[in-house]
């Protein structure tokens, strides 16, 4: 990462003692962070992968005992559990590209030359100054079967539909509502990975007569790989880990519709009282996410190498 | 701010297209967050009576009132929660900034071995989301007692990679020379840090003050792993109780809604204020 700061004489003026001295100092200030880190990452990261190994029984008498990878045989033995881990990969699959195809889409409608364009940047922009509680309360209204959602589909002379409470719709609900949310946040990102593509580029891409499709896959996507990359692993990490408009919304229902791992893991280890079986889900639930981001960093690189 | 045209020049009715696309996506963005902020201001039965079939009314309330906050904030325990909301954010703030300032500063100035690696650990394991080892972590806080604590509330909060990152960056741009011009006065290492580089440092403090005080307003998941003492509830997870309580009453969680969305905004403001003030008086000479 970044390097070095101390020039070259000052470093040779300090003195042998003096080096000793902020090491010392080195060590003292770091150590609160050190502390933290230990005991809000260390510490329950062992704690999970080592509850995972262990059997509890509920009330917590008799004494956890080691199982082996137990916990995990009959969580995959579980179709129940199989299908929350398919669920939450399509869920993946879908709301990742598509909320970054739309905020690239977004971010390259707001940067052009039309009027007010900072304007109608920031409503897209305000859904995330919304804490997300509020956002649930306010989509769980708009997408009531009785709601003003039902109310525009039926003025324009479609069919009422049930959303949250169909077991077929209620993800979608909950993609439309994160989305909601996240287009604005990652459309930002893009924006300022736009304006710092240099101008001479389009120009010569203007005296190459590239059409706007072609400018925009050759120079505009390449030139965005890095804040893409970032806003793809970043996005993928926040919903492998979406959990309130789940618990506050559907409950994962209906019928465990919109179970994803995230909330299965919250719901086994405290609705069921199932510490260790809990443990396990957020292992597998890290170890998915892990691979998922790497997996991203490794295409994105090698597409770049071919240039 | 600067705009990149892609491409250079378009036809008159390429620009009518595109600002009318503008228009109707940022209008589609915004009106359920006009729908809360005009819901929580007009009479509670009328969210209800309004939503269907599509007409103005949705936007457009018989009366102004007031009705849905004096209930919120009087008669149900939400304004508690927002104090213990302040308090959680005041205090995470307070000790967050000072280790990852004193973080930043070691990995900074001080030249030792595995600094890098130190500070790449540092910043990546915070960097990890949080909420895929909240459940692990709350379990363990309660089995050290920390359930229903304020401290419990507060002790995830104050480690932030991107604060200690941010704050590294700018005190390596700060001159060694003026560090050194304070020992030669007989400053000591903690005074260096806390008045000179703290006080040269104001909008990265501001922006790590930020992340700190946002990650902890809108913390929801942890809060209720954590708590489950109503008294000691934070805002999130007490407005969420009332819109699982009394589903009707969209007026008082809309007004929720609002407050939860308005603190921040505030927030940012006051504390730019105060710390841009800070900065101004270090001008290089």
């Amino acid at each position: 990462m970044a390097s070095s700061t101390v020039s070259a004489p000052a470093a040779g003026k300090r003195r042998r003692a003096g080096r000793r001295q902020e090491l010392g100092w080195a060590a003292i200030f770091l150590s609160p962070a050190i502390a933290a880190l230990i005991v809000l990452r260390v510490v329950p990261t062992v704690g999970a992968l080592s509850q995972s190994l262990y059997k509890a029984f509920p009330g917590g008498i008799i004494p956890a005992t080691f199982h082996g990878l137990g916990n995990y045989e009959s969580l995959f033995a579980d179709p129940n559990f199989v299908g929350t881990i398919v669920r939450t990969l399509i869920f993946n699959v879908i709301i990742n590209p598509l909320q970054i195809t739309l905020a690239l889409l977004l971010a390259v409608l707001f940067v052009q030359k039309i009027p007010a364009v900072g304007v109608w940047r920031t409503l897209v922009f305000v859904p995330v100054t919304v804490p997300i509680v509020g956002s649930c309360i306010a989509w769980g209204a708009a997408l009531n079967p009785n709601g003003p959602i039902n109310a525009l589909i039926s003025a324009i002379g479609g069919n009422p539909q049930p959303f949250l409470t169909s077991p077929n719709q209620a993800l979608a609900g909950i993609i439309l509502l994160a989305s909601w949310i996240g287009i604005g946040y990652w459309m930002l990102f893009l924006i300022s990975g736009l304006q710092a593509i240099p101008e001479e580029l389009y120009d010569a891409a203007k005296i190459d007569r590239a059409g706007a499709i072609r400018t925009f896959f050759s120079i505009t996507v390449p030139m965005l790989k890095r804040p893409l990359l970032f806003v793809l692993v970043a996005d993928t990490v926040a919903n492998f880990v979406l959990f309130v408009p789940v618990q506050l919304l559907t409950q994962g229902g209906p019928q465990n519709s919109t179970t994803l791992l995230m909330f299965d893991a919250y719901r086994t280890t405290y609705g069921y009282g199932s510490r260790n079986l809990g443990a396990a889900e957020v292992v597998i639930l890290t170890v998915i996410m892990i691979f998922f981001v790497l997996l991203q960093f490794r295409l994105l690189r090698e597409e770049r190498t071919p240039r | 701010m600067t705009t990149t045209e892609l491409p250079r020049r378009r036809s008159r009715t390429g620009t009518i297209v595109l600002t009318a696309v503008a228009v109707v996506v940022g209008l589609a963005f915004v009106l359920p967050a006009v729908w809360i902020l005009i819901g929580s201001f007009r009479p509670n039965a009328e969210i209800l009576t309004t939503m269907s079939p599509l007409s103005w009314h949705l936007v457009i309330p018989s009366e102004v009132t007031f009705e849905n906050y004096v209930h919120l904030l009087v008669d149900s325990g939400f304004a508690r929660a927002l104090l213990n909301s302040f308090v959680v954010c005041i205090a995470s703030v307070g000790i967050g900034l000072a280790l990852s300032a004193m973080a930043a500063y070691a990995l900074a100035v001080y030249e030792f071995p595995g600094r890098n690696l130190i500070f790449a650990v540092i910043v990546i394991s915070f960097m990890v989301p949080f909420e895929a080892i909240a459940i692990p972590l709350a379990q363990q806080f309660t089995d050290w007692g920390l359930g229903n604590t304020m401290i419990g509330l507060i002790l995830p909060g104050i480690g932030n990679g991107l604060a200690i990152f941010n704050l590294r960056q700018y005190f390596m741009g700060i001159p060694q020379s003026y560090r050194e011009a304070a020992m030669l006065d007989g400053a000591s290492e903690p005074r260096i840090l806390f008045s000179l580089y703290a006080r040269l440092s104001g909008p990265a403090l501001t922006n790590s003050a930020l992340l700190i005080f946002l990650g902890q307003w809108t913390a929801f998941l942890w809060p209720l792993l954590i708590v489950s003492d109503n008294r000691l509830q934070l805002a999130p997870v007490a407005l969420a109780g009332t819109f699982g309580e009394h589903a009707a009453d969209y007026g008082q969680n809309f007004a929720g809604t609002i407050v939860l969305t308005l603190v921040p905004a505030i927030s940012m403001f006051v504390l730019q204020r105060f710390f841009g003030r800070l900065s101004i008086g270090s001008g290089e000479k």
